[in-house]
């Protein structure tokens, strides 16, 4: 099992990782900086010491006025080792100082063992006049000394600054990740909260209102919206999907409820043959209406599918031409003339078959809501990029509160699904899904003068089109 | 019996108005609510089976009004539509019992045959009233024992009377109740069948079942042992 990737435990650590960085690197700064003052002072104390040294050397009150060194009244280290001499006279010293320690002109520190113990050494040469007051200018005497103390004990020094600060720094990053923890915990709230009230949405509730917190966090508030909109958006299509499957239902239950009936009726008791082969034509044609509502369901479903990228196309022109002629026999019954004025002979998107349905089903459609000895008009033009594609008729309109559901399937606007002028209800919404699948649109609106008007805008078909930009059409 | 049947499936409608009418029942048919509404005032029905979704108004406002007027006669929902809510809502409205489509018409008649009964105060299919013993179910009549054949139209002037002991049926009203708009009908008609009855009925030696009163109508005089 993978652990979680957790965001919390990610920026914690991130945290920590730098802080221990800055503190390594403050640690060694620390070091250094403490190594550097330690040792400046060491050598100070040297340097001071070595001075008094100097100032020990005295007149040693003789003829040939040579110098002596009067230690007594100096406070020298007991670990201290030293030497004062006077040109190869040794003048005084202490211990045994190391062999690369030799007196120089310059003052210079140097580090040396004498014996085990690492010393730092203070070595210089230095004047010293006895009698300065005389008119010679008094006697010279370059006294050269060698002033050395162990060093051990700043180094020890410094490791006990460092320890502390190591410490600190220590205690300091474990309260740092604590009182992050317990921000970011609190910070990351909004998260949670935003994820419980997603928790309530189920597919009888889809009520989703983003908590104030994550409305009012920068980082979450594109998320409560995404979320919100995706939400209206889903329980919109899926009350829409509900819809269809309550309207199906009542359609194939009625359906199914008039063949039942009709069978049983005739199955109620012995009949004559002449009435029972009138019974199995009327339960024929009470089946073959079942037929085509479930026909034009699965028509719909097909052509809610997700487009495959190439679905063929047709010259529409021809296909309204055959449309036109199928419905003449229909159109004779009720002495309606139906008139087209084709004036384009463009491709349009849609493989032929589709292209009849929707032709079909609009003339059909057309004729069916129009009054007798009236006039359907059928144009065809081109228009910019576009193919126009209109049915009008002289019918009775449609209501104004119809409108807007009029491509609903099922809808007849009539709440009973009335079926007296026939259709199943379905034929307007699989006109929309062809047109919605070749990225075309269909309007319907009443004619000033009476009658509905059903526009259908269809772009042009490119024959060539680019692999790339079919696939991109997903 | 006669049913009013209100229903927009104008086949649906054919075959249940079929399926009733072989079983003794008159059935007039309305095809919206609107027409639904006005068949039903004139409470002539002694059942009516009522379509939900409806032109011009809805079964459930059929329904209401209905109610609302007083109109007691039982009513029977035909309903394709899903969900338990509006099932009870229609029982809390005065419906008497529902169907989903699709129903069985079987079912259908026993339904409206139980509804009727109940709404008559009785309970079971067997009818009883003296000597005389009437099955529902079979359409037999037996008085002591001994079979007696009737004519469907007989067998229902019989069924209509033993729903109503004592009271005093009209002519106009065994006309209203066994037919519906389609018959030419005449009250001399109602008169030859009732004494058609009448004769069948009588066993030597007793008093006639069926009271004539006169200008008034008929009824069905009641022994001791009734039931």
């Amino acid at each position: 099992m993978t652990r979680l990737a957790s965001m919390t435990r990610r920026l914690i650590l991130t945290v920590l990782f730098l802080e221990l960085l800055s503190a390594v690197a403050l640690v060694l700064a620390i070091t250094i900086h403490e190594r550097h003052t330690q040792l400046a002072a060491f050598d100070a104390q040297l340097q001071g010491t070595a001075q008094s040294l100097m100032g020990a050397v005295q007149d040693a009150e003789d003829e040939s006025d040579s110098v002596i060194l009067e230690p007594r009244g100096l406070n020298l280290d007991k670990h201290a080792v030293f030497q004062v001499d006077e040109a190869g006279r040794v003048l005084g010293a202490a211990g045994v100082l190391p062999a690369e320690i030799k007196p120089v002109q310059e003052p210079t520190i140097r580090q040396a063992r004498v014996g085990k113990k690492l010393y730092r050494f203070y070595s210089f040469q230095g004047l010293r006049i006895i009698d300065p007051g005389k008119p010679d200018g008094g006697v010279r005497h370059t006294v050269s000394i060698a002033y050395g103390l162990p060093v051990e004990h700043i180094w020890h020094e410094i490791a006990e600054a460092t320890r502390f600060f190591v410490i600190a720094t220590i205690a300091l990053l474990g309260m740092t990740a604590v009182i992050m923890t317990w921000r970011i915990r609190k910070g990351l709230q909004p998260i949670r909260e935003l994820a419980q009230e997603a928790e309530q949405i189920s597919a009888t509730n889809w009520n989703f209102n983003a908590p104030i917190s994550a409305r009012n966090t920068q980082e979450l508030q594109p998320l409560a919206a995404a979320l919100e909109s995706a939400m209206n958006r889903l329980q919109r299509s899926f009350e829409q999907q509900r819809r269809f499957t309550s309207d199906a239902a009542h359609e194939l239950k009625t359906d199914v409820a008039i063949i039942k009936s009709s069978l049983q009726l005739l199955s109620m008791k012995k009949r004559t043959v002449e009435e029972y082969s009138q019974g199995l034509g009327a339960s024929f044609e009470d089946l073959a209406r079942l037929e085509t509502t479930v026909q034009r369901m699965l028509t719909l479903a097909r052509l809610e599918q997700p487009t495959e990228a190439s679905s063929g196309s047709c010259l529409l022109r021809n296909v309204v031409e055959d449309a036109a002629y199928q419905s003449k026999a229909f159109a004779e019954i009720k002495d309606i003339a139906v008139t087209t004025q084709l004036a384009t002979n463009s491709f349009v998107p849609i493989d032929s078959r589709d292209a009849l349905l929707l032709c079909s089903n609009l003339i059909v459609n057309a004729i069916q809501h129009s009054d007798e000895h009236s006039i359907v008009i059928i144009t065809l033009k081109a228009q910019e990029d576009n193919v126009h594609f209109i049915v009008e008729d002289e019918g009775e309109g449609i209501a104004e509160e119809d409108l807007a559901h009029i491509f609903h399937p099922f809808y007849r606007g009539d709440p009973s699904r009335s079926r007296k002028k026939g259709g199943t209800g379905l034929g307007l919404s699989i006109c929309k899904a062809i047109c919605d699948r070749a990225n075309g649109s269909i309007a319907i609106s009443n004619r000033p003068s009476g009658g509905a008007r059903v526009l259908v805008v269809l772009p042009l078909f490119h024959p060539s089109p680019l692999p790339v930009s079919a696939s991109i059409k997903h | 019996m006669r049913i009013l049947l209100v229903e927009d499936e104008l086949r649906l409608a054919e075959n249940i108005a079929a399926a009733l009418r072989e079983v003794g029942f008159a059935v007039d048919h309305a095809a919206d609510g609107e027409n639904g509404s006005h068949f039903a005032e004139q409470n002539v029905y002694d059942a009516i089976v009522l379509d939900l979704m409806l032109p011009a108004k809805s079964g459930q406002r059929v329904l209401q009004d209905l109610r609302r007027k007083k109109l007691h006669s039982p009513v029977m929902i035909l309903t394709a539509q899903e969900g338990k809510e509006s099932i009870i809502d229609l029982l809390n409205a005065g419906a008497d019992d529902y169907l989903s489509k699709p129903f069985d018409l079987g079912e259908l008649i026993a339904r409206i045959k139980a509804l009727i009964r109940r709404s008559k105060g009785v309970a079971t299919p067997i009818l009883k009233i003296s000597d005389i013993e009437l099955n529902a179910v079979h359409q037999t009549v037996h008085r002591q024992g001994n079979a007696i054949d009737l004519s469907p139209t007989e067998y229902r002037i019989l069924e209509y009377l033993i729903h109503r002991p004592r009271a005093i049926v009209s002519k106009q009203e065994l006309l209203e109740h066994l037919y519906d708009f389609d018959w030419e009908h005449h009250s001399n008609v109602i008169e030859a069948h009732v004494s058609n009855l009448r004769r069948k009925l009588n066993l030597a030696g007793t008093e006639p079942l069926i009271e004539t009163l006169r200008h008034r109508g008929y009824r069905l005089r009641q022994g001791e042992d009734a039931g």
